[in-house]
């Protein structure tokens, strides 16, 4: 049998498809998140998912690892109807997948993390009850050799950065071919969603060989990549499975119009004011961090967007939280207005005007078990939703559903827990709690649009626009540096804490090959 | 089933606030939710009313020997639930009350009418260190306060000099707490119900009540909103102090006297049990201080209903360490909903 083959009848009745589900659905209360969803993945090939958030992927993907169980339809796993009771029935029939939001445990190695899949009791990795210390390291090693990242499979998961985590994920997820001894199927939910471009060829390379054994299923909002990785796209909206293309037979614009129902991607940025004569709004001057960042110095006028470029490690992060007082300065200065500030805080921060979206969105950028309306109101309550110390019920009943009409938040319940809502719809609320704020003067945004499919993508994109134009300065740390060069102003490159080169976009037109290489 | 026209007022006094707790912002109740409201009551009512079938005669008086016995218990619940609330833990509020009884005591002969303010006030100043130390200087809340238990007891034995202290004057001031009745029940116990409602008016209608709430569920997002969280730790711990002040001047009013012996420590326990039947979440963010006021109900009702139905003095810590377990398993609130999404 030929891997690369992109003619899939021939497999088909050779061998039984790797997976095929007929007619699924899953409900929850009295929303159908997956509808009567048909799909055949073949032995050899890279099947793309793609969807809004919210369009039931996720739930899709549940059911097939056994988190779900489907209401109604059937499941067949080389040819055989199979029920995943639990996550270890779905790794029997040699589905591995690695997860959206990482699954890792913080507090124990690499090599242990990567052995704990569901049965890695079969295999030799214990020996009466007691790990094997030197067999685990030494597969670990192997398997993390497979994927090129280059960890010690003996550090502890917790100390290493966000995207190794997501390497070891991803290698972990690969180790189903040795354990299982059918042809495997993995899932890869989103997995480029917070690698780096050169990470990504590495698993770009990796999914290739992964073919030749198997089968995956790629989730990924960057529909690049997806076109350029996939042999067959399958598209969903509302829980339905609305399209199903082989790859050469689309293209990306048609995709977005299949996943959203809209027309197209609005076109890019307008031409922003430039008011030059005006005083700025937020100045950094000279500031330093010993070990992190050093002598950083910009001023932002008002409408402005500061895009800052540079790889994971660059200082950056660390920069913008000193400026929000979310970590410390020890030297230079901060002016908001004109005014210096002094005994920074996140709260002094916050009553000067300052907005930070992070990027660690569930655990600092909202209360998931708060409900949306709450959220919205926690950092700013405009007055007609107070009265005194009290919360004025009805005016911030009303004033959240004004919101989630403006941008469009699903579903449409202000108050539902905002743990219950879709990544893309929990960073819609992230954004309005800022924007509610009567005088938005600084907005710093930490990978605003990570994980969010296009269309929300778009609405948070627009409203930050809303808000530059409404005369907030904006820092933006983006996914990529197209999308910095798409919505920056100015552009402030940094490497190992250092600024290395400043663009005025007005003026200068940097490719993204310029910014890369002062990045590293 | 039996009730005393007492029970009745009583219920339906405090099931009000309660159902309009599920009122507006969670239209539709899920069952958990229903429970999550309305177990604390069922709980209590389930139990009073065994304890009244088995033992008629318990209907007679009961009620008021009961709610004399969970005034305490009530008021340092609810300082736990606050603390709680806010994802911390508060051991020392029990020695808190002690201590707040022996020095009203003392001075309830020079000050008279002053005495109670000035011991809640200083309670209230001990919960605020409390959490300052916790908020600002890091310390986890469960070490700390087990530390400042300690100190307080030695406290208790050196300002009591380890023994009983007995009102010497003016003991007609705290009178009319336990000796005048309101619907059949001591005024000092609808005092602390009274409280109980402020409380739940401050968590369920007011900004800071959602900030405290906030800061239970998720500190790092609380804070990242731009909640001064520190401040809002230190406040939760000087409620705890308040309360535990109040429940030291409850202690004096009913017995007219206070003793360093035990420390309190036949407080805390109930205390802690009080506000997880009343439905706390003990890992923060999930209180209703109506829900406690059942919870104590009922953490008070089980050594009474031990002896009402006759079990033997030996048999009765086990009746009531099971009759918790239950309880508790019956109320408590499961935030589990992180894993089915």
């Amino acid at each position: 049998m030929n891997p690369s083959t992109t003619n899939r009848a021939p497999t088909a009745t050779l061998d039984p498809p790797t997976l095929r589900l007929s007619n699924v659905s899953k409900s929850f209360g009295a929303t159908r998140a997956v509808d009567g969803v048909s799909l055949e993945i073949p032995r050899h090939e890279v099947v793309g998912l793609v969807g809004e958030n919210g369009a039931g992927k996720s739930t899709l993907l549940k059911i097939l690892t056994g988190l779900h169980q489907p209401d109604s339809g059937v499941i067949e796993a080389h040819g055989t109807a199979v029920r995943f009771r639990r996550p270890q029935d779905a790794v029997a029939a040699g589905i591995g997948v690695v997860h959206q939001e990482q699954s890792l445990l913080p507090n124990l190695s690499v090599a242990e993390n990567i052995a704990m899949s569901a049965v890695a009791s079969k295999d030799q990795a214990t020996r009466f009850g007691f790990y094997r210390w030197r067999q685990l390291n030494r597969e670990a090693a192997e398997v993390l050799g497979r994927v090129g990242a280059d960890i010690d499979p003996r550090t502890k998961v917790g100390d290493l950065s966000f995207v190794d985590r997501q390497m070891v994920e991803i290698a972990r997820a690969l180790r189903v071919d040795e354990i299982v001894h059918v042809a495997p199927l993995v899932i890869l939910d989103e997995p480029t969603s917070v690698l780096e471009r050169d990470e990504t060829d590495v698993l770009e390379r990796e999914i290739r060989s992964l073919k030749k054994l198997g089968s995956v299923i790629f989730v990924s909002h960057r529909l690049d990549e997806v076109l350029r990785i996939c042999d067959r796209i399958v598209v969903m909206r509302h829980g339905r499975l609305v399209a199903d293309r082989r790859t050469d037979s689309v293209t990306e614009e048609e995709l977005f119009r299949l996943m959203i129902g809209k027309e197209s991607r609005a076109a890019g940025r307008p031409a922003t004011g430039r008011a030059e004569a005006a005083q700025p709004v937020l100045e950094v001057e000279g500031l330093g961090r010993a070990g992190h960042f050093t002598d950083v110095s910009f001023a932002l006028p008002p409408g402005h967007c500061l895009a800052i470029v540079g790889t994971l490690g660059s200082g950056r992060e660390e920069l913008v939280r000193a400026v929000y007082g979310a970590e410390p300065f020890d030297r230079g200065t901060v002016t908001i207005d004109g005014e210096p500030v002094r005994s920074w805080s996140v709260a002094a921060a916050v009553r000067k005007g300052v907005a930070y979206v992070p990027s660690e969105r569930k655990v600092e950028g909202m209360v998931g078990g708060l409900t949306a309306a709450e959220n919205m109101t926690l950092a700013h309550t405009p007055r007609h939703a107070r009265r005194g110390p009290f919360v004025n019920r009805r005016s911030r009943a009303r004033l959240a559903a004004e919101w989630f009409e403006r941008l469009d938040v699903r579903p449409n319940d202000p108050m539902l827990h905002l743990d219950r809502f879709s990544g893309g719809n929990q960073q819609k609320v992230v954004m309005a709690k800022w924007l509610m704020a009567e005088d938005l003067r600084v907005l710093i945004l930490d990978h605003p649009l990570r994980g969010l499919d296009p269309g929300a993508a778009e609405t948070v994109n627009a409203q930050i626009r809303a808000a530059a134009q409404a005369g907030a300065a904006v820092v933006l740390i983006a996914d990529t540096i197209e999308e910095a060069l798409a919505m920056g102003d100015d552009i402030l490159v940094m490497r190992d804490g250092e600024v290395t080169a400043r663009y005025d976009l007005s003026v200068d037109s940097p490719t993204s090959l310029d910014l890369l290489g002062r990045m590293v | 089933m039996t009730r005393t026209p007492e029970d009745t007022t009583l219920e339906q006094r405090t099931t009000a606030p309660a159902t309009a707790a599920a009122g507006p912002s969670r239209r539709r109740l899920g069952p958990a939710a229903v429970w999550q409201t309305v177990g604390p009551l069922a709980v209590f009512v389930a139990l009073f009313a065994l304890v009244s079938a088995l033992n008629p005669a318990f209907l007679g008086g009961g009620l008021r020997i009961l709610a004399l016995q969970a005034t305490t218990i009530l008021l340092v619940a609810l300082g736990q639930a606050m603390v709680l609330h806010v994802g911390s833990i508060d051991l020392s509020n029990a020695a808190m009350a002690i201590l707040s009884a022996i020095v009203l005591a003392m001075t309830l002969g020079p000050l008279a009418a002053a005495a109670p303010l000035v011991c809640i006030a200083l309670m209230t100043a001990v919960g605020a260190v409390n959490g300052a130390l916790v908020a600002y200087a890091q310390v986890p809340s469960f070490a700390l306060t087990l530390g400042t238990l300690g100190i307080l007891q030695a406290a208790a034995l050196v300002v009591s000099d380890a023994t009983t202290v007995y009102v010497t004057a003016n003991r007609e001031v705290l009178a009319p707490l336990f000796g005048t009745a309101m619907v059949g029940l001591p005024a000092g116990f609808w005092v602390a119900v009274v409280l109980a409602v402020l409380l739940w008016v401050l968590l369920r209608s007011t900004r800071l009540g959602q900030a405290l709430t906030a800061v239970g569920l998720n500190e790092t997002g609380a804070l990242f909103s731009g909640l001064r969280t520190r401040r809002l730790k230190v406040l939760a711990f000087a409620l705890s102090g308040f309360l535990a002040g109040v429940a030291g001047v409850m202690i004096i009013a009913q017995a007219g006297a206070a003793s360093s012996f035990g420390l309190g420590s036949d407080l805390l326990l109930p205390g802690i049990a009080a506000a997880i039947v009343g439905g706390t979440a003990i890992t923060g963010g999930v209180t209703n201080p109506i829900g406690v006021v059942f919870g104590a109900l009922t953490v008070a009702l089980i050594p009474i209903a031990a002896a009402a139905v006759g079990v033997t003095p030996q048999a009765q810590s086990l009746v009531y360490g099971a009759a918790i377990m239950v309880a508790v398993a019956l109320t408590m609130t499961r935030r589990n909903r992180g894993v089915v999404k």
